[in-house]
Parts: C-alpha cells; sequence; structure tokens
C-alpha cells in the first residue's frame, strides 16, 4: 500500500496516548491471522500562519484505509478535513490510528464523510479498534463532528481516545453511538463496544468515561443504563483557562437551550460543569436522525458563547 | 497456656473494637449529611423513570456500574494508607480524586460526593487522632488544584477506603461496607422519594446483599483508570437535577 511519510508524528504526548497504546496491545481478544488484519494511521499536523492567521495543514502521513483529501478553508480562518476510511468500515482485527495535532493558535474541524460502520466480527478474530489522539496547542481549536458509529450485529469494537489540550486551547467534541442499524431493527446485537476517552487541561484530568457494552451480558435496556433509549451522545465543550463562575452560567444557558429537544420518552438532554474549563452535554435518545441537528444548535450556541462567533457546520449529504 | 489466652482475648477485643468503629463510621447517623443527597434519583422519580417497582432492579444495575466503580476507588486509596503509616502520597491522593471527579459528569453529584468525603475526614479528625491524615490534608491544601478539590475535599468513596485503611480495617469488609452502606442510603431515600414501604425497603436491602459482596469481589480485578461504569440515566438524572422545581435533596 502506498503511504506518504513526511515524518513520524506519534511522539506528540507521552502521557495518555502512550497508555492507550500500550492497553489497547494488550487486548485479551484472540489476535487475527497477520493476513487478515488491516492497520491503517493518519497523522496530521495543523499549523497556523503568524502573518495571515490562517490554519494550514503542515505535515501529514496517511496508510490506508485512514484518508485525507485536503483541507477546505472555512470563512474564519480555520479548515475543515474530512475523515475517510476508503475500506467503508471497520472489521474485525482492524487496528486503526489516527494522531491530530494543532499547533499554538491553529483552528480545525474535522469530520467523517459518514457513519463509523463497524462489521460483524469472525468468530476467530480480534476487535477492531481504534486509537485516536489530539493534541491541541494553546488557543488552537478543534471541532471534531464525526457521524455516529454503528455497531453491527456480532461486531466487536474497541475505542480509545486522548485528548490533550494547553492553555486557552478550545474544544467542541461530540460521540454517538447507535444501537446498531435500527432502520433494520437490529438494536443491541453487537457483541462489545469498549469506548474509553480523557480529556485532559494543561495535563490534569477534566474528563474521563470507560464504557464496556454487552448487551448479551448485562442489559442495556436497563433502567440504570438505558433504560427504553437507543442512541448515547456526549458532547464535550472546552476552552481552558476560562473560570468555574462562567461555566456555571454557561451551564444554565446551555440548559435552556436543550429544553428544546427535551421529550420525555424520546429524548433527554442534559448538561452539567466539568471538574474545571468546561461543560459535557449528554444525550439519550429513542431515534438518531434529529441527533446532528441537535448538536449543531448545541454547538452553534457554545461557540457563541466562548468565541464570540458561529459555528460552521460542515457542509454534508446528511 | 493463659498468655495465649490472654493474647487471643485481647484479640477478640481488639477486633470487636474494630468492627464498631467501622459500623459508626458506615452509620446513616454519622454526621456528615449522607441524607441530603440522592445523587439524581430525585430527578428520576420527579419524571416517573424510577418507581417503587422497579427500585431493586435499577439498583442491582447501579452495583454493577457506579457501585463497582466507587469499590475500585475506595481499595485504591484504602491501599494508599497501607504504603506508609507515617506519610501518605498527597500526590497520589490528589491523583485518584481528580481521576474520580473526571468519571463523575454531573456537576452536583460530583460537588455531592465531595461535600460527604471532606465531611467524613472532619468528623474522623475530630473524634480520632490521625497525624498521618492531619498532614495529608495539609499538603493537598497547599497544592494548585482545581476549585473543587480545594480546602480537603475528596471523594466520600475515597476517604472512607483511606481513613478505613488507617484505623486497620479489613480491605474486603471496608469495600462491603462502602457498598452497602451506599446501597442502604439510597433506599432510605427512595423511601422520601417514593411509595415504598418499611418492610419493602428492607427486603430490598436484604435481597441485594449477595450482589454486594459478588461487587466487592469483582473489584479486585479493576484499578482505577481501567474499571468500566455505564449510567447514562442516572447521569442525566443528576445532570437535570438543579432544574427541578421542587428539591427534596441538594443533589
Amino acid at each position: 500500500m502506498a503511504r506518504r511519510v513526511v515524518r513520524d508524528l506519534s511522539g506528540h504526548s507521552t502521557t495518555m496516548a502512550t497508555i492507550l497504546l500500550n492497553q489497547a496491545e494488550r487486548s485479551t481478544a484472540p489476535l487475527a491471522p497477520a493476513a487478515s488484519r488491516v492497520s491503517g494511521s493518519l497523522a496530521l499536523d495543523f499549523k497556523r500562519d503568524p502573518l495571515s492567521g490562517a490554519t494550514f495543514l503542515g505535515e501529514s502521513a496517511q496508510e490506508p484505509p485512514l484518508r485525507i483529501v485536503r483541507p477546505f478553508r472555512l470563512e474564519d480562518g480555520s479548515v475543515l478535513v474530512h475523515l475517510h476510511n476508503v475500506s467503508g468500515g471497520l472489521l474485525g482485527g482492524d487496528s486503526l490510528r489516527m494522531s491530530i495535532n494543532l499547533a499554538a493558535g491553529a483552528s480545525v474541524q474535522l469530520t467523517t464523510t459518514g457513519a463509523t460502520r463497524v462489521y460483524r466480527a469472525r468468530e476467530d478474530s480480534a476487535a477492531s479498534s481504534q486509537i485516536n489522539h489530539f493534541n491541541i496547542g494553546a488557543n488552537a481549536l478543534l471541532e471534531y463532528v464525526p457521524d455516529p458509529i454503528i455497531p453491527f450485529a456480532k461486531s466487536r469494537f474497541r475505542q480509545r481516545t486522548a485528548i490533550d489540550i494547553e492553555m486557552g486551547g478550545g474544544l467542541f467534541w461530540w460521540e454517538i453511538l447507535a444501537p446498531g442499524r435500527s432502520a433494520r431493527g437490529e438494536l443491541f446485537e453487537y457483541e462489545c463496544v469498549e469506548l474509553k476517552a480523557e480529556v485532559n487541561a494543561n495535563g490534569r484530568v477534566i474528563a474521563a468515561e470507560n464504557v464496556r457494552l454487552q448487551p448479551q451480558l448485562g442489559d442495556l435496556t436497563s433502567l440504570a443504563r438505558l433504560g427504553p433509549y437507543r442512541y448515547w451522545t456526549t458532547f464535550y465543550i472546552v476552552r481552558v483557562g476560562i473560570g468555574a463562575p462562567t461555566w456555571i452560567a454557561a451551564e444554565q444557558t446551555m440548559r435552556d437551550v436543550l429544553t428544546r429537544f427535551h421529550r420525555p420518552g424520546e429524548a433527554l438532554w442534559g448538561v452539567s460543569t466539568l471538574p474545571a474549563h468546561g461543560l459535557v452535554v449528554r444525550g439519550v435518545t429513542m431515534g438518531g436522525s434529529e441527533i446532528l441537528g441537535n448538536l449543531r444548535a448545541i454547538w452553534t450556541e457554545a461557540k457563541r458563547l466562548l468565541y464570540g462567533r458561529e459555528a460552521i457546520p460542515p457542509r454534508k449529504v446528511n | 497456656m493463659a498468655s495465649a489466652s490472654t493474647d487471643r482475648t485481647a484479640v477478640d477485643s481488639a477486633s470487636r473494637l474494630t468492627d464498631l468503629r467501622l459500623l459508626h463510621l458506615a452509620d446513616s447517623a454519622l454526621p456528615i449529611g449522607a441524607l441530603a443527597h440522592s445523587l439524581g434519583l430525585e430527578t428520576l422519580a420527579a419524571h416517573g423513570v424510577l418507581v417503587a417497582g422497579n427500585l431493586q432492579s435499577f439498583l442491582q444495575g447501579w452495583l454493577a456500574e457506579t457501585g463497582l466503580l466507587e469499590a475500585v476507588f475506595c481499595r485504591e486509596s484504602f491501599g494508599l494508607a497501607g504504603a506508609a503509616a507515617e506519610s501518605i502520597s498527597s500526590e497520589r491522593w490528589l491523583e485518584i480524586n481528580c481521576m474520580l471527579s473526571a468519571r463523575k459528569t454531573a456537576r452536583e453529584s460530583r460537588i455531592g460526593s465531595l461535600t460527604l468525603g471532606r465531611n467524613f475526614l472532619s468528623t474522623v479528625m475530630a473524634i480520632e487522632e490521625l497525624p498521618s491524615l492531619g498532614k495529608l490534608l495539609a499538603l493537598s491544601e497547599q497544592g494548585k488544584h482545581e476549585p473543587e478539590l480545594r480546602r480537603g475535599a475528596a471523594h466520600y468513596c475515597v476517604a472512607f477506603g483511606l481513613v478505613a485503611g488507617l484505623l486497620g480495617f479489613g480491605q474486603r469488609r471496608t469495600v462491603l461496607t462502602y457498598l452497602h452502606q451506599s446501597i442502604a442510603g439510597m433506599v432510605s431515600g427512595c423511601q422520601r422519594l417514593l411509595p415504598l414501604g418499611q418492610t419493602e425497603a428492607a427486603r430490598i436491602l436484604w435481597d441485594l446483599k449477595p450482589l454486594i459482596v459478588e461487587t466487592q469481589e469483582l473489584s479486585a480485578a479493576y484499578a482505577c483508570d481501567d474499571v468500566f461504569s455505564f449510567m447514562p440515566l442516572l447521569d442525566w438524572g443528576a445532570m437535570e437535577h438543579p432544574a427541578l422545581s421542587t428539591r427534596l435533596f441538594v443533589s
């Protein structure tokens, strides 16, 4: 496979990223034969032009199936990049790594070209895995706004994400987990989905989640978990250096926004301040069709509050 | 023989004293404000999500998720006490509390847990001399960390574990006791929120005991950074609690 390497960008942080890599490689799931495993990686390094203030992609390394086409300039000087998985999804045993670095002042929006499909795994294959590391430099801004993750029946998926943010850095990061191919009536038929994420601000963890969903072993429809709801959404809104009183006020503002989407029995949305530097929004919903629209509205309001300007949602077919 | 018998008596006596102290520290009557926190249950009850009929099932899920998480952190901080009698690592203490704060995304529940932990530590310091604890809290206050973790705040399960370790309680019994009193507290709170009679409440707590034991045993298999927990509905309840127009509980 062709591999365009300019510089190895894997060493931006040796803290959480290293720990996540080690954990993923200690997987107890059986290893698939080497021939059936795909290893792909994407490393992108964004910088800010000191003269124009515009962001540009400095260096990149792309190993299929992960690819990007090119960054698109947005009217506020940031760049939009679509993340492609050219194989269409993740198969059992696939191992993908993504390392995104934003130098000081850079502003980047990342999205996907479609849902992340996690296909059924063969009996003898390992879980598919994706390891992501985002490094956000001082006063940089990352807006990571992907489509949902859809784990198909009999799939096994493990994702690890580490986000490191320096002083003044900002983050809008969401993730949507579908119950399966719900339009086909496939609900919670996957074998295992593990999602682990950590957000660090100035070297200190401010948000963490570690979730293992095994519908056959632990009923996800129990009241202690999703109850009657099917989709689970998380949205982190962070700007390092803003004080607690501002976040408390922002929490109430965002709660007022969320009341528009709140429909007991159909959709529940909540918001809360993190221990420092940000907010988290969580939603549990019956359907998936309105989630992205709701998230864009929340994003728009949050960006106006924190940056005094509008969010620019990526232009997409969906 | 007389000496061996005397030794046995002394050991029995010490063991009974330990039992009583552990019971006392886990009692809901300990003045730390535990009865003021529903940790999100009030919202679920207010919206008709949690009812008397599904409470036991809910608590079973709680044990498997949040209960397991807190048991692991309780166990970890218990281990801090055992590491060195004279000085406890303030760096690791802060790290454990930060890690748990990061996992507790709902502000009111997170602060509720920290408040209970601080009150617990203050109460213990007032009734028992623990120089290493005093030294730890003094060191912690000097560090630069997030506002929520200042002034001696610590998560309740973490504080409980550390104190239990310092007082020489067994680790297994400490975690069991913590889990039991957590469940008992929630059942008690639900008696104020739901039409739940005393006999039914007692039956629920009785029937959950085997699962409490299982959760304690399972907690030994995890470390703080690899224990799983997934309770999105309770998270939502805790996040939305500030929006309730009428509230019996602080969180």
